[in-house]
């Protein structure tokens, strides 16, 4: 078999996450085959004939391989399960009774007040006075359309996963508040909350908060700044459940 | 190809702005944020990017060199603004390089003279583009971009209109930036390249102003923004925010800022609304005769963005994974097509097209490994191309790793080397084909129409006559009959300072405002 350039390597060894080494060592081994039966220099192959010999199907083929062995991937868009779900893991998307179920989570028992910790976050704004509404996980871009067509119910404050601005971009005007599983106070969502004037929490842990209960959030808290995150200054915004 | 000779002052220079781009990139994926979505697959259409970038970019730039140098490009694109191009061509180009060199597919030796000629290219443009802070980049400058001329400033801050929280114009202004803000994470495929902010300019002792270009909202090059975006009548939206009581204390190179204090809707003092394209003589004001016309005009234009923003999502949220893929790879690849529109040689073919070449490793691109390998390559700096000598201190983290690879020395004396990737031969796309409208401020043209017009315009403050005024020559020939035309070309469409000349100081400025 033909050796790579990059098979003598002083410094470098292997990726960090096994499954992108898997994947590299996999194109390394196609482009060793066909640059040994390219009978060409390297100089011929790389941007000439290689450019033929290393195709699509050779791609195709690492991955069939690795689904064959029974791997299933980690899925982040909503469209990559939904259209292959013999390549990927359930997304767990659609699950009506979801609910966050964060082990970092803080937690607490019922306080006197009906209060009754279940996490925290990472504040986007300092807001005058605290935020009360109704839990309501928004997920899919089916929820949204039913939002959209329907109406966000009054005192939403819609729970999501990701920091992302598109999912929720044509209702969040319409959120009380959102927290958010993921990313930071610069994140995409964080900068439309803050646009809008929306008290919102990212890098949420929460705990087993449902849909349509009542819950207080702590926007009174300090946002969180770059200087925060880059100090590893724990500065975080408290979330309860309420029992009235 | 035939090869020419790279002499070893170009490859120190090439090697320099490949470790300020490795320095940057790394700075900018640690302390900014990463990108999720649940509609896009980012992480994996970003790599699918760079592939693009890689074996398109050497191309395509030197195509817009044959109409347009890039300093001259730079010039017009200062005149009238551009999405985030600091960091995207170098790092983009050459993270593409750095996949390909992990999967054994290139050697570092390989395409040397593409990634000399597009790190010369980008020098060139930025250093044209930042002509007014004298850096190559916003990092270079201290994480600032002053890139307006005082005749232009002075009329943004002139005409901007004063409002306070509460008031109906700060009510409209806020909202219109919230909405657009909104369309554009979602034009640009959860990216924030439509969003491109400048500055900060010192406006008074306690006031700073903040240029925010919302760039390519209507109908152009995207095709998904075809029908979507039809009556949305201005493809360029430039808002400038005067703020009071907090210091914008850094703008990066993605065009994003922080202050101090944090910047509320509450420090913003006043506000206007122009818009620019390469057919316009600079900026144009919208709304700006009276603060009531304003107030109205961002009403206006927020009930027009947000139809769009529905109908927008609507096709998103129905699109396939490839075509996911493909609008979110074409919208980070094709950043430097406004070069190219200004140059006069857009082609929809060469800037929507995923290359041949990079479909190819469309099929590795899940949603696991794409997340993985670009947190590898852009956030913890493990791939193997990365790791340096023991010795090495990496800036900011002190590891023994250099994010992107150099051109090895070496290819000067005896080992082989391949100068580039050649001719763009083909390309694909699983996007609806792009419909020849494209918006501008001469109406809604065609693509020859539009590439026709612009080789033939140039804009007042880029002909040969006054091309080379800067502010050092301002500053002694304030007085001259020149400096006074030099001036008229952004006064003219002045509320406060048509004819003004170019004798006003900041100060004057600010008291002609408070009359």
């Amino acid at each position: 078999m033909s050796k790579l350039y990059v098979d003598t390597d002083k410094y470098g060894y292997l990726s960090e996450f096994a499954s992108v080494e898997a994947y590299n060592c996999a194109i390394k081994d196609v482009v060793r085959k066909r640059f040994e039966e390219s009978d060409v220099g390297w100089e011929e192959f790389v941007f000439g004939v290689g450019e033929q010999l290393i195709s699509k199907d050779d791609m195709q083929a690492i991955e069939d391989k690795l689904l064959a062995l029974g791997y299933r991937f980690e899925p982040s868009a909503m469209s990559s399960p939904l259209e292959r779900p013999d390549a990927y893991k359930d997304s767990g998307l659609s699950n009506e009774d979801f609910c966050f179920e964060h082990k970092e989570a803080t937690i607490g028992e019922i306080e006197t007040n009906g209060r009754e910790l279940r996490g925290s976050g990472d504040n986007v704004v300092n807001h005058v006075a605290n935020l009360n509404g109704i839990a309501r996980y928004v997920r899919t871009s089916d929820k949204v359309l039913e939002y959209l067509k329907d109406g966000v119910p009054e005192e939403t404050i819609a729970i999501v996963d990701d920091s992302g601005g598109t999912l929720t971009a044509p209702i969040l005007e319409q959120f009380k508040g959102v927290l958010c599983a993921g990313g930071t106070t610069r994140s995409h969502l964080a900068i439309l909350t803050r646009e809008y004037n929306i008290p919102c929490l990212m890098n949420v842990n929460l705990n087993g908060i449902k849909t349509g209960e009542l819950i207080e959030v702590e926007v009174t808290a300090p946002s969180k700044t770059a200087d925060d995150y880059s100090s590893g200054t724990d500065v975080t915004a408290r979330i309860w459940r309420l029992h009235n | 190809m035939i090869k020419n000779e790279i002499s070893y002052a170009q490859l120190l220079e090439t090697n320099n702005l490949i470790q300020q781009n490795s320095d940057e990139t790394y700075w900018l994926c640690a302390t900014r944020t990463v990108q999720e979505s649940k509609i896009f697959p980012v992480s994996a259409y970003i790599l699918f990017s760079y592939l693009n970038c890689f074996y398109r970019y050497p191309e395509l730039l030197k195509k817009i060199e044959a109409n347009m140098s890039a300093e001259e490009v730079g010039d017009r694109a200062r005149n009238t603004g551009v999405k985030i191009l600091a960091w995207t061509i170098p790092c983009f180009y050459l993270l593409g390089r750095e996949m390909l060199i992990n999967w054994g597919v290139v050697k570092p030796t390989d395409a040397v003279e593409d990634v000399v000629y597009v790190m010369d290219f980008w020098k060139r443009f930025q250093l044209s583009w930042h002509r007014n802070n004298g850096g190559l980049t916003n990092r270079q400058n201290g994480h600032r971009a002053q890139i307006f001329p005082e005749q232009k400033l002075q009329v943004f801050h002139a005409d901007a209109f004063e409002c306070v929280p509460g008031d109906e114009l700060h009510n409209s202004a806020q909202e219109f930036m919230a909405t657009i803000a909104q369309y554009g994470f979602l034009v640009s495929c959860e990216s924030r390249l439509t969003i491109h902010n400048h500055g900060p300019y010192k406006v008074s002792e306690n006031r700073e102003m903040l240029v925010r270009d919302f760039r390519e909202l209507a109908e152009y090059d995207f095709p998904w923004l075809d029908g979507v975006a039809k009556d949305l009548l201005y493809n360029n939206l430039t808002v400038a925010m005067i703020v009071e009581d907090t210091h914008i204390t850094l703008l990066d190179d993605w065009g994003s800022f922080e202050a101090e204090p944090e910047l509320k809707s509450e420090h913003i003092r006043a506000v206007g609304l122009w818009t620019a394209d390469n057919l316009t003589d600079g900026h144009q004001p919208i709304g700006m005769d009276s603060p009531e016309q304003l107030t109205q005009t961002f009403i206006e234009l927020t009930a027009q963005i947000k139809v769009a923003t529905t109908k927008l999502w609507e096709q998103m949220a129905g699109w396939s994974r490839d075509q996911q893929m493909d609008a979110g790879a074409l919208n980070y690849f094709a950043v430097p097509k406004e070069l190219a529109h200004i140059a006069g040689c857009y082609e929809s073919s060469d800037w929507m097209m995923i290359d041949d070449r990079a479909e190819r490793f469309r099929p590795l691109l899940n949603d696991e490994y794409g997340n993985l390998f670009l947190g590898e390559l852009v956030g913890l700096i493990t791939q193997p191309s990365q790791q340096a000598h023991a010795y090495t201190m990496a800036q900011h983290t002190d590891k023994a790793t250099k994010g992107l690879s150099f051109i090895p020395y070496s290819v000067l004396q005896d080992e082989p080397y391949t100068s580039g990737v050649g001719p763009i031969t083909g390309g694909v796309t699983n996007l609806e084909p792009k419909q020849d409208r494209y918006r501008t401020s001469e109406g809604v043209l065609s693509e020859s129409e539009l590439n026709e017009r612009c080789k033939e315009f140039t804009m007042t403050a880029c002909t040969e006559e006054f091309r080379l005024l800067c502010s050092d020559w301002v500053k002694y020939h304030f007085r001259d009959d020149k400096a006074d035309h030099l001036f008229a070309i952004e006064q003219k469409h002045s509320r406060l300072l048509k004819g003004k000349g170019a004798s006003l100081s900041r100060d004057d400025i600010e008291a002609l405002r408070n009359k």
